[in-house]
């Protein structure tokens, strides 16, 4: 009798357990995004949806993240929803990757796409085959890329924000004799370089780099050559900081910059989130009372200032295995367009890809005021991002090259092309 | 017929007995299939294909043809000859001076200058790569403070010029590994027959003449030991370079490891990756068995003892 009493007791204690986790569903989730924000995201999500428990695992991008895709992908274990780059990145994982565009079009309407930022819905296509109209990728997150400055460095040096390049020169020779850094380019990074050279070569010809690496306009366009000679200025001219070429932007620019050692850094609008930091946060960070933005003065007279340029900052995509698990849709719409986009937003990580969002809490007027000049410039702003890892990294290459002087503006140019050629070839 | 009988038994239980025996290396030989020589062979099928996973197509030996006609591929073998030249003789040449002035003239401090030099070997290499990079900085770096009071001013960064890179990178290299080297000569001074010590400063060999003529021969074990693996550890050199230059700039620092995770993982050309691990694999491989064959396998002072 006992035996029996133990039996029962086991079978229903069992059938309680596997009911409890029949009722509580998981949604994997892997992505480099800051574990703090999503930390947020993730709260604010099983809020609104008690019955779902999300899994966050995270990795730094390089190489821990693409590794870890790349493995994941071979073995078929990749997690029910990743985070991902337009273009290169996704394009990687296009065949792992769900198409979401009737998922989003139930969830938000058919005109859904019309409330992203076109630079950002531009990019969600990037790379697909001639064609393919399908979304692998849902922006998250948008970018506007700039120039900070030091605001209060600048004051006390007397110094304003340059709106021509020789006041940008006179502003970093200033910097120099005061024992600041003038600019700091972690050039040994390939994405900070990308980024300037993309302000500068849309000063030349708006949108210029993507006829090039779309193979409408060659790359060796003189508009190209002169940015490229544009760029190796930046460090001839005493622009950006001596030994640039072997620093890294992270940490150690980031550092030098927020502790006020740096007078000018060519980032983006995610730099607002240090003031939401855990402390202690320097007097500059805090509240970004020591920090303002501006776009690059024209290098050559006639141009204008470098116009906005960015796009998507982060997206996530539906793998094929999320595609089995209907709560991983619903994680992804909540995070990329709902209460985890909010929560993301609140933390100050960067500028929402949909419309209709603003940061909330406990945010100054200062940080308000950048946040919306942010926005005002987000639906003209140029994109930045390639198609092509392999041009990409061509691009790198040349601009290292270059900035080295180890080879001629020209001449990099020339294996941007050809690297070009190859893609498109391949494609 | 007994007797026939008696050797057909000790024959079954000789056959039974071996292959008792064999089970024993299975579980070994197991780990070996699936965890060396599987993913070998996979990667080795993978060099032969272009494309990705879904659309993957043979494509015969054209992997390497284009690694092989990559200038970028000439670079890494010129800077993989360099590492391996200058880092295996000078990690030798100092972690062999080390150990024997600690070993011979400390006594009360002999732990604590142990622990201090070997302390970079178990340092984390991002820690490291961090450490250096600001050290090497000019203007603001830790090298600069420090040169700027002898009234040097570096116009640039080490790793920044595309001429020094590479040699910058191997200077990290030797800090980080020299204390590896001296740890083995350690070992093998340890390990040195005092008789024979005895006898050589009773024939009047000292200082100098002691170290060279009697105690760096009785340490060849640990110097094949090491030259086997530092050449194996030249050709799997990543971290360092990847946090320190990427490989840049425009690909002067480029060593085999930054090639192919750059190929393989960055660019998603499994194919070209896969051909250039196989590459390095024969390599390392033909390294490994000439440095046998010339050195003897015996490269350990306890095979030396027990050969």
């Amino acid at each position: 009798m006992r035996k029996m009493l133990f039996l029962a007791t086991t079978i229903l204690a069992a059938a309680l357990s596997a009911s409890a986790n029949a009722e509580q569903k998981e949604v994997t989730v892997w992505s480099w995004f800051v574990q703090s924000t999503m930390n947020k995201s993730i709260a604010a999500f099983e809020k609104a949806h008690p019955d779902v428990k999300v899994k966050y695992t995270y990795y730094n991008y390089s190489p821990e993240y693409i590794t870890a895709l790349k493995a994941a992908a071979a073995s078929g274990s990749l997690p029910d929803v990743i985070g991902l780059q337009p273009g290169s990145l996704t394009q990687q994982y296009r065949e792992n990757l769900e198409a979401v565009n009737e998922r989003a079009a139930k969830q938000w309407g058919d005109k859904w796409a019309e409330k992203i930022f076109p630079v950002n819905r531009k990019q969600m296509l990037m790379g697909n085959p001639k064609g393919d109209e399908n979304y692998y990728i849902i922006p998250q997150e948008s970018q506007v890329l700039c120039i900070w400055y030091n605001r209060k460095v600048f004051e006390k040096l007397n110094l304003s924000a340059p709106k021509t390049y020789d006041e940008l020169k006179a502003a970093a020779k200033a910097l120099t004799d005061n024992g600041y850094i003038p600019m700091f380019q972690g050039a040994a990074d390939g994405w900070q370089n990308e980024n300037v050279f993309l302000m500068l070569a849309n000063q030349f010809s708006p949108g210029i780099v993507d006829k090039a690496q779309a193979g409408e306009t060659p790359w060796t366009a003189p508009e190209l050559v002169e940015a490229m000679k544009a760029w190796k200025g930046l460090f001839d001219d005493g622009i950006f900081q001596q030994g640039a070429l072997g620093a890294h932007a992270y940490p150690t620019g980031a550092q030098l910059f927020a502790q006020g050692r740096v007078g000018m850094m060519a980032l983006g609008s995610w730099w607002m989130q240090e003031s939401k930091f855990p402390p202690p946060l320097s007097e500059f960070v805090q509240n970004m009372d020591g920090f303002d933005f501006f776009y690059l003065p024209p290098v050559k007279d006639g141009n204008p200032a470098s116009p906005p340029v960015g796009g998507i900052d982060i997206g996530y995509g539906l793998t094929k295995n999320g595609g089995k698990n209907p709560e991983a849709w619903t994680f992804l719409a909540e995070l990329t367009n709902g209460v985890g986009l909010q929560e993301a937003l609140n933390d100050l990580n960067d500028l929402p890809a949909f419309e209709g969002y603003s940061p909330k809490g406990d945010i100054t007027d200062h940080v308000k005021e950048m946040s919306a000049r942010f926005m005002a410039d987000l639906p003209k702003a140029e994109n930045q991002r390639f198609a092509s890892p392999a041009v990409a990294e061509a691009l790198d290459n040349a601009l290292a090259g270059v900035a080295a002087g180890s080879i001629e503006p020209e001449a990099a140019l020339a294996t941007v092309q050809a690297a070009t050629e190859k893609a498109l070839a391949a494609k | 017929m007994r007797a026939g009988s008696t050797i057909a038994k000790v024959g079954r239980r000789s056959a039974s007995r071996a292959s008792r025996l064999y089970l024993f290396v299975l579980p070994a030989t197991l780990l070996f299939v699936v965890f060396i020589a599987y993913p070998i062979l996979w990667v080795a099928g993978q060099s032969l294909y272009v494309g990705t996973s879904a659309g993957a197509v043979f494509a015969g030996l054209a992997n390497y043809r284009t690694v092989l006609g990559d200038p970028t591929f000439w670079t890494v073998v010129r800077n993989m000859f360099l590492w391996g030249v200058i880092t295996i003789p000078v990690q030798m040449l100092i972690g062999g001076l080390l150990a024997y002035f600690i070993e011979r003239h400390t006594h009360a401090l002999r732990g604590f200058f142990r622990t201090m030099f070997f302390l970079p070997v178990v340092t984390s290499v991002s820690v490291i790569s961090l450490v250096w990079v600001q050290i090497y900085a000019p203007y603001y770096g830790i090298a600069q403070e420090y040169l700027k009071r002898v009234g040097i001013v570096m116009a640039t960064s080490p790793i920044g010029d595309p001429e020094t890179a590479i040699y910058a990178l191997i200077i990290v290299n030797i800090w980080q590994w020299t204390g590896f080297s001296m740890l083995m000569y350690i070992a093998g001074i340890a390990n040195l027959p005092s008789e024979v010590l005895d006898a050589a400063r009773i024939d009047g060999a000292k200082g100098w003449r002691l170290a060279v003529h009697v105690i760096v021969p009785m340490l060849a074990p640990a110097t094949k030991s090491l030259l086997l693996l530092g050449v194996i550890g030249t050709l799997q050199t990543f971290p360092i370079v990847h946090l320190m230059t990427g490989g840049g700039p425009n690909r002067a620092s480029e060593v085999f490891g930054t090639f192919i995770f750059k190929q393989s993982f960055v660019l998603g050309d499994t194919g070209s990756g896969a051909a250039l691990s196989v590459i390095v694999l024969v390599i390392a491989l033909t390294l490994s068995l000439i440095q046998i064959a010339a050195l003897g396998a015996r490269l350990t002072p306890a095979a030396r003892q027990h050969p």
